[in-house]
């Protein structure tokens, strides 16, 4: 259970937002939705436990991330997958690097397997023999589905994603409608955070439940009540 | 929760390339400074070339026995600073005095032989000092079969002087080529830090500590400072070995070749591996110091 008590944020000289109380069960997937400049990057980073917020706190588990023990936020942040809204950060690097680092983050994996697992999933979201090929030659779409990729390689026990349905387009919807809620039904915990929440998306996971300027919506897992499959 | 990952090496399974050509580069730095660092150790800087040409000679009275002056030589032989001590008998004093100054036989013509024994004192090159000479030349002195002691007491102090500053120059030059490697090894490390600024970011933000990375990062540059320089000194003491062998005039500057094997050479090189450890985990930690302070 991720709990956020009171959060506020004061940024580039005003409060972004105050008093926000947000909650995420485990095993679900959630979608917060929020206008452009609302905080919802921020948000995600707060819950990470990578920026303090100005105001409130963050507990997971039962225990602050924020006032409790520096292992605790640690060992919340090696459970934690994060795909990032893209930028160009990593465009030297191909796509087999990414790999590579996150199963660095993730304890090592023996080659031969991390190279296994990673055609598998490139399979999956659509980019199979992609391992070679250089960051700076994919679209932002291919980018944002092999960042995901390679976040899932570790197996993440709470998965934040920022923007990554928006920016893997309208073609991977599916296969990522279908991936999120396949992790919820496995006992992980997605965290979706974009600026609109597709329609049929919307119309499965019934009323969103306004947080400050957000708007979350948890999806239904796959045979659930409300489920359009 | 994960288990927590292992960052020994970390640099080399993220930036393979750009390590394996800074590896070769300090490898070839090694063996170009393991080189002179044998070279020094061995030759003492000056100290062998002094002592090869210096010696101290203790002209015998003309009544002294062969027999005698020998036992002189190999009770001076036992001295702890000489290296050697050998008589010389007139007669090869003689030979001696010809092939210095050809054309002089007349002189022996008038009244015979006019030159003495003497034995010929050589010092050990690390006991090449003032006190060890003093030493030697008051033992001589005390001697009744010895007539007169010939040791450059004049010019002596500024030949041992001469020699300490061309020592200190030496192991100078030899402490700025090490201090060269510490910067660029500094330049490369932050280099290197920088370029892989992203990596690190990411495994911070999945719970890498800062502090254990740059710890790794430092205790990986120190294993291969220490293997490096290690692998580097005994490739370039393979190359002065064989420097040595090929080129014997060497030797009366340098040392024999057998000296590359003592223990007091190798416990200096393992002290050197060492120094060239503490160096690489320090770059490490200041280029890493560095890189963060950009980033920042």
């Amino acid at each position: 259970m991720i709990e956020g008590f009171r959060l506020g944020v004061f940024s580039r000289g005003a409060t972004l937002w105050d008093g926000l109380d947000i909650a995420f069960g485990d095993a679900a997937a959630w979608f917060v939705a929020g206008p452009p400049s609302s905080g919802k990057t921020l948000l995600l980073s707060i819950l990470r436990g990578e920026r303090r917020p100005d105001a409130g706190d963050v507990v997971v588990s039962g225990e602050s991330l924020y006032r409790g023990s520096a292992a605790h936020a640690r060992a919340w942040r090696a459970s934690c997958g994060h795909v990032p809204e893209q930028t160009i950060a990593d465009a030297r690097l191909t796509v087999g690097d990414l790999f590579r680092r996150s199963a660095l983050a993730g304890g090592g994996v023996r080659e031969s397997e991390r190279k296994d697992r990673a055609d598998r999933l490139l399979e999956m979201v659509g980019l199979p023999g992609s391992l070679e090929w250089r960051i700076a030659e994919l679209s932002i779409s291919e980018r944002v589905r092999a960042c995901l990729a390679a976040e899932l390689l570790r197996g993440p026990k709470v998965l934040f994603c920022d923007g990554v349905v928006a920016g893997a387009g309208i073609p991977s919807r599916e296969m990522l409608w279908g991936l999120f809620r396949a992790l919820a039904r496995e006992g992980n915990t997605v965290v979706l955070a974009e600026r609109t929440i597709p329609e049929r998306w919307a119309l499965a996971a019934g009323d969103a439940e306004p947080v400050g300027p957000f708007r979350v919506y948890r999806l239904p897992l796959p045979g659930a009540k409300g489920d359009p499959g | 929760m994960s288990e927590r990952p292992s960052l020994w090496w970390i640099d080399w399974r993220l930036s393979r390339p750009p390590l394996v050509r800074e590896t070769i580069g300090r490898f070839l730095y090694f063996c170009l400074l393991g080189f002179a660092l044998l070279s020094l150790l061995l030759s003492g800087g000056a100290s062998r070339f002094l002592a090869d040409r210096y010696a101290i000679t203790a002209v015998l009275r003309a009544e002294v026995p062969p027999a005698g002056a020998e036992g002189l030589a190999r009770k001076v032989a036992g001295l702890p600073p000489v290296r050697s001590a050998a008589y010389r008998d007139p007669e090869a004093a003689w030979a001696e005095f010809l092939r210095a100054y050809p054309g002089l036989d007349p002189l022996r013509g008038a009244g015979g032989n006019p030159m003495q024994g003497y034995i010929e004192i050589r010092i050990r090159p690390d006991r090449l000092t003032g006190a060890d000479v003093d030493l030697v030349t008051s033992a001589l002195r005390s001697v009744p079969l010895v007539e007169q002691v010939l040791a450059g007491d004049e010019w002596l102090p500024r030949l041992l002087r001469a020699g300490r500053l061309a020592s200190l120059a030496c192991w100078g030059i030899f402490g700025a080529f090490l201090a060269g490697f510490f910067l660029v090894g500094r330049l490369q490390e932050r280099a290197r830090a920088l370029a892989l600024a992203g990596d690190f970011a990411f495994l911070a933000e999945r719970g890498v500590p800062a502090r254990r990375l740059a710890f790794f990062r430092a205790a990986a540059a120190a294993v291969s400072g220490f293997l490096l320089a290690a692998a580097g000194t005994a490739a370039g003491g393979g190359a002065l070995f064989l420097s040595l062998r090929k080129f014997p005039f060497l030797e009366g500057a340098i040392g024999p070749p057998s000296d590359l094997l003592l223990p007091r050479t190798i416990a200096a090189v393992a002290l050197f591996s060492c120094g060239a450890a503490l160096l690489s985990a320090a770059a490490s930690l200041l280029g890493w110091r560095a890189a963060r302070s950009v980033r920042k």
